[in-house]
């Protein structure tokens, strides 16, 4: 990558974020943080928020947000654990999928056909969805059986490959071949051209209820493999799973560069954001502070964020 | 001869009908409300619930509601609080999570005569200046977590499980004071062994949970005991410190475990050996116990003189077994089975 293709990478404030934040954390903590198991603790839980900060950087790119993919990772982790023993683990992480998508669709369809804020339908959609994990649960924890954890298909979800989280191997698949969608097919420009102009881009004939509704649907895919990979690597329910995902994936995509305005945004800068506010939780703890102040800090930090990034942008010669 | 007949057997019948009628109307119809932080998302609800329904079958002229919030927040059991205040029950049995919060409603009420019995958290505050409510029926939650702690010693003692060194007490929910009570009673404990004592705020969120206890072990690697103050929780701290090589099995080695309630986890964690020991704080008893006292105090005007502890009583291994049936026989055999995450 050229220094010119550096710049003008939309996640370039999250690149700069990262090593201002690794220079600082190995200044104070230089024993403490570089070891290979904080390395591989931060890794492992940035590579499932890593997920759902995708899903939500692609809907801030078309200038919407979802506020439901907490819950939408809550439903689908519950829904592969509770249908395992009738549907099995193959045909129980299909239906999980499929709820998810679902999901997505019939909110994208309020969005684009009932003209409906996203904040407002996706705020709905987080409730109901929890509301569904209760009734469904009863309140209990549910678990998979041994078999289960044995199947092939949790085994190569869940666990370990060669020693490493397989959430990573993951990643790094699904954020390849989003990033290809993104930047080589012509739904990336559709996806940004809707984002920063919804009239200008349908004068120039893209459909963009259609790239939103995409974008909705992959968004809560996403949000719902991140559940299924956890549960894989954990397979406990518990009614609780993913609350207040949607805010740390918000701010994560948020300090990964992407513009609440729309139009702007990348998959890797969400990917660093997550990796930023994991970070901080870790290195907070690390040094004696209340975990409590870590919500503090990533509010700062997404403030800061949000700054830095304009700046950023303008300095750039980039419209904000 | 036959209209006689029909006359008398229908004043018979008239007569019968009005004296069910008379002996229905003598009996006081009375309708008491649990408002619980114990929600849906909450096994331990199952406890107050179907000992509500046993007290229910034995008192036909009371009407118990279960009233409960999910997304736990202080605002919202008070507005909760409230609303079942505005309905006029005979009777309230709710938990005091915040004695500020629920001071100014809960002194409403019982001025507008309805009586209150606390359950589960009480108002930690001195005799005069607690809020004047009937009783307390439920566990101690400071005794709680002293308890377990001297448990814990006493193994030390007999050379079964190291000795700690430091103690983090993960809890899921930074405002609750029975949790923090807990807290404060292994602090106690483990204090006067020599061991510091952390809390930490792990969240209720599974991934997120772990990760922060996992932070919180690799910056303190000196940290050979968790205490987690929710039973759901114990197979995440297990699974963390199993996961970094910590050996967290019950042993002579590595990081023990200590965790509470008599839920299907905790009790299972026990007799696996992935426990030393958790708690009952009696649940069964703090559903049913509350309304009988409502009900004695509107019927007979009965007022106890003290708060009635229902715990804490110690699960270890010597006794789970005993306490596998007993909550196999109020959650069932499939839901107790399905409950078990280890």
């Amino acid at each position: 990558m050229t220094v010119k293709q550096l710049t003008h990478t939309q996640g370039l404030g999250a690149i700069i974020g990262v090593v201002i934040m690794l220079a600082a954390f190995t200044m104070i903590d230089v024993s403490g943080w570089w070891t290979r198991q904080t390395i591989a603790n931060v890794v492992q839980f940035t590579a499932i928020l890593g997920f759902v900060a995708m899903g939500q950087a692609l809907v801030i790119m078309c200038k919407e947000i979802d506020l439901s993919v907490g819950s939408v990772y809550g439903l689908t982790g519950v829904a592969f654990i509770t249908l395992e023993p009738t549907l099995g683990v193959p045909g129980s992480l299909l239906a999980a999928l499929v709820i998810a998508a679902l999901a997505g669709l019939v909110q994208a369809i309020a969005v684009v056909k009932g003209q409906l804020p996203s904040m407002i339908v996706t705020l709905g959609g987080l409730f109901t969805a929890r509301g569904i994990i209760y009734v469904w649960t009863g309140g209990s924890v549910h678990n998979f059986s041994e078999d289960a954890r044995n199947h092939p298909v949790t085994r190569l979800l869940g666990g370990e490959l060669f020693g490493i989280e397989a959430a990573i191997f993951w990643l790094i698949a699904v954020g390849l071949a989003l990033n290809l969608l993104l930047w080589v097919t012509p739904f990336g420009n559709q996806l940004l051209a809707t984002g920063g102009s919804k009239e200008s881009a349908e004068s120039r004939g893209v459909r963009s209820n259609r790239v939103k509704v995409t974008a909705f649907v992959l968004c809560a895919l996403l949000a719902g493999f991140a559940g299924v990979l956890t549960l894989c690597d954990r397979p406990q329910t518990h009614v609780t799973l993913g609350e207040l995902m949607e805010l740390e994936a918000i701010s994560a995509a948020v300090i990964g560069g992407c513009l609440l305005t729309g139009g702007r945004g990348s998959l890797v800068g969400a990917v660093l954001g997550a990796f930023i506010v994991v970070s901080f939780r870790y290195e907070l703890i690390a040094l004696g502070a209340p975990s409590s102040w870590y919500i503090t800090f990533v509010g700062v930090v997404l403030i800061v964020a949000v700054i830095f990034n304009q700046l950023l942008a303008r300095r750039l010669g980039h419209s904000v | 001869m036959k209209l006689t007949c029909k006359v008398l057997a229908t004043t018979l019948l008239a007569a019968t009908a009005l004296s069910s009628v008379a002996v229905a109307q003598d009996q006081k119809q009375y309708r008491f409300v649990m408002v619980s932080h114990i929600g849906s998302n909450d096994p331990n609800m199952g406890w107050l619930t179907k000992s509500m329904e046993e007290f229910e079958k034995k008192y036909p002229n009371v009407k118990t509601e279960y009233i409960s919030t999910n997304n736990y927040s202080v605002q919202e059991h008070v507005r909760l609080l409230e609303q079942a205040i505005s309905t006029g029950p005979d009777g309230i049995a709710v938990p005091i999570v915040s004695s500020d919060a629920f001071e100014g409603p809960l002194r409403k009420a019982i001025d507008a005569g309805i009586p209150v019995v606390a359950f589960n958290i009480p108002d930690a505050r001195p005799d005069g200046e607690r809020i004047p409510y009937l009783t307390y029926v439920g566990g101690d939650e400071y005794l709680t977590g002293k308890k377990l702690g001297e448990y814990a010693l006493a193994k030390v003692e007999a050379g079964e499980i190291p000795k700690p060194t430091r103690v983090v007490c993960a809890s899921h929910d930074s405002a609750h004071q029975g949790l923090k009570a807990r807290c404060a009673g292994m602090r106690d404990a483990m204090e006067k062994a020599g061991a510091k004592v952390d809390e930490l705020f792990i969240g209720a969120e599974p991934a997120t949970a772990r990760n922060t206890l996992q932070s919180f072990l690799q910056a303190n690697t000196d940290t050979n005991y968790v205490f987690t103050v929710a039973g759901w929780s114990s197979p995440w701290a297990w699974g963390v410190a199993k996961d970094m090589g910590l050996d967290p099995d019950v042993d002579g080695k590595g990081v023990t475990v200590l965790t509470v309630d008599e839920g299907p986890v905790s009790i299972e964690g026990v007799r696996a050996g992935h426990l030393l020991a958790t708690n009952s704080q009696g649940f069964w008893l703090q559903g049913y116990a509350p309304m009988e006292w409502l009900y004695w105090n509107k019927e007979f005007g009965y007022a106890p003189q003290s708060d009635i502890l229902t715990g804490p009583v110690i699960i270890n291994k010597d006794n789970a077994d005993n306490w596998a049936t007993l909550v196999r026989g109020v959650f069932g055999d499939k839901a107790y089975d399905e409950q078990n995450t280890w």
